[in-house]
């Protein structure tokens, strides 16, 4: 059994590293075209999985996350104005979203289920408008400007590639250690039984404000990372909903409460939306919406959900069978 | 620790809803190593106590010391780490675990004096699972198990969490009587291994004079009585507001 088990993890980790490979390989062999739809991909799936955390682990639906998107990409703007390298601009705008988290997160976490997730698009709205009015250091409504970058947009568009896929892979990894330690039961504990989980001696309070501290890390790098990517930003662009909305439909799509799930979500989305957007341009919402109760109906799991939910039940049947035999 | 072994101290505490006094200064000490029985007619209070106790409800007045530590003002998560904790009436599983799963829940958090890291934590669950005979039942989800099952989930949840004195609300409810005799069982011979201090709640008179030492009866949120069974059967305003003269005769008979 435990060889088995040896066996298994040494395929997933050859698995993980082929597919590491081929995607830091990959930009060379496709066209700018491409490479933007995967950075693009890879840039929704970090979103989906900080979702995934928040939501599919602890049920706390954070509709209005953008916020810190918007946040980290308006920040490292700033901050690059002024003249820093992007290396210190982006997590410094990175560590200003966790500030702001962990201080809107006390009162706004005390919320529960659709509560808290009006208030948070509430504090999106609010966050919006302080940036659109405050225009001598935002720009206003009309956007500001990240400096121009020298290097021909070809390379560019392969940093960028590589980058978002860099967070994609370090945000997988860290969500994945974070929800199977000891932390990571408390969170999954919060979703099941807040008052349950507090009498058992989980501080819920300090759990959850870390829980979207760490959440808001991540999406504000992504913020960073797109404000940088598209050179422009505009209020109502980076502090849009349907980031938000697209990542949620990935990580139902995908499989909430799964690591792998977000990340399958944002390639199956993503693929489809390119594909209905050339073919029917504004109606690929609607096939979105459509695809998104079809599966929310017959597969609540998400694919990767109901795939290791099957393969957990044959399991345990194989073991009851051997247990019969061995008697 | 507090002089004669008196480990929780209830001092006088009130809890007033509005013009109802659910629970209105009730004073009384457990001792270490004891099972107390608390009994009362139906919104006697007894659940709200037990709410006051462990944190879950602020208190109007009073106070409670537990191993000589002020613990009114603490949060349940706070009393639970220092080793006071409680089951709930109607049980409040950790929905989308497996018994297993919820379990481990319990060793890695409870009692914050004790290693508790995810190694540790899976051996104590293993133990516990052993020891109140859930094994069979560790991959099952709690949506798929039975309510005796869930009743005795929670119960080793609480025991993987190494308190001190657990509070167990109405873990019978809802059993039939063979299950009752089980559970009893359970209770007592864990107890006897794990040197616990139980406050039990009940409405099944048989559990609570088998298993309890000493007995304290409310009834509209005051204490009426307190002392051994057969004292307590023998009281007039117990029989009065409670127990019924005929029950209260066939206790004492047989």
């Amino acid at each position: 059994m435990i060889a088995q088990n040896d066996r298994k993890l040494n395929i997933n980790i050859i698995l993980i590293v082929a597919a590491l490979i081929i995607f830091i390989l990959l930009p060379n062999y496709i066209s700018g075209y491409y490479t933007r739809i995967f950075t693009a991909i890879f840039m929704y799936a970090t979103i989906a999985q900080c979702i995934n955390l928040m939501s599919g682990y602890m049920g706390y639906l954070p509709f209005g996350h953008v916020m810190f998107f918007g946040i980290g990409a308006y920040i490292s703007a700033i901050l690059m104005k002024t003249g820093l390298p992007v290396f210190v601009a982006i997590p410094a705008a990175c560590f200003c979203a966790i500030v702001i988290s962990i201080i809107l997160g006390f009162p706004v976490l005390r919320l529960r289920g659709h509560y808290f997730a009006i208030a948070t698009i509430g504090m999106n709205g609010a966050i919006m408008t302080v940036v659109q009015n405050a225009t001598e250091i935002t720009g206003g409504a009309r956007g500001t400007t990240f400096p121009i970058i020298t290097v021909p947009p070809a390379v560019v568009y392969k940093y960028f590639y590589l980058a978002m896929f860099g967070l994609m892979v370090i945000t997988s990894l860290v969500m994945n250690m974070i929800v199977n330690s000891k932390f990571g039961f408390g969170i999954r504990s919060i979703k099941a039984n807040e008052d349950a989980a507090n009498s058992m001696g989980i501080n819920t309070t300090f759990t959850k404000v870390s829980t979207w501290a760490i959440a808001a890390m991540f999406t504000s790098i992504a913020g960073g990372l797109y404000g940088y990517w598209m050179s422009f930003i505009a209020p109502d662009e980076v502090f849009d909903l349907m980031f938000i909305t697209n990542s949620i439909i990935m990580m139902l799509i995908g499989g909430a409460g799964t690591i792998l799930g977000p990340i399958f979500g944002a390639f199956i989305v993503e693929t489809v939306s390119e594909v209905a957007w050339s073919g029917f341009m504004q109606y690929h919402l609607a096939a979105l919406g459509i695809a998104t109760i079809i599966i929310v109906f017959f597969i609540p799991r998400g694919l990767i959900g109901t795939i290791t939910d099957k393969m957990r039940n044959r399991r345990i049947k194989l073991s009851k069978k051997t247990e019969v035999t061995n008697v | 620790m507090s002089d004669n072994g008196v480990i929780l101290d209830v001092r006088s505490i009130s809890k007033h809803f509005g013009a109802l006094k659910a629970v209105d200064k009730v004073n009384f000490q457990v001792k270490k190593g004891e099972i107390v029985g608390l009994i009362g007619p139906n919104g006697a209070g007894k659940t709200t106590i037990t709410n006051l106790v462990t944190g879950e409800l602020r208190k109007t007045e009073g106070e409670v010391h537990f191993k000589g530590i002020n613990v009114s003002n603490m949060q349940p998560f706070q009393i639970a780490r220092i080793g006071l904790t409680r089951t709930y009436q109607v049980v409040k599983p950790l929905q989308g675990m497996t018994v297993e799963e919820n379990i481990l829940v319990g060793s890695l958090f409870g009692r914050s004096d004790r290693e508790n890291d995810l190694n540790s934590a899976r051996k104590t669950t293993h133990h516990i699972m052993e020891l109140v005979g859930l094994e069979k039942k560790k991959d099952s989800k709690v949506s798929d198990v039975t309510l005796p099952d869930l009743k005795r989930m929670e119960f080793a949840r609480v025991l993987a969490m190494d308190p001190e004195v657990i509070f167990l609300d109405e873990v019978m409810a809802g059993l039939n009587p063979s299950e009752v005799e089980e559970s009893m069982e359970l209770v007592k011979n864990i107890r006897a291994e794990k040197q616990l201090t139980i406050v039990y709640i009940e409405h099944i008179m048989k559990a609570v004079m088998g298993i309890s030492d000493r007995i304290i009866v409310l009834h509209h949120g005051q204490k009426i009585c307190e002392g051994s069974p057969t004292e307590v059967c023998d009281n007039p305003a117990v029989i009065e507001a409670y127990l019924g003269k005929k029950y209260a005769k066939e206790v004492i008979s047989g």
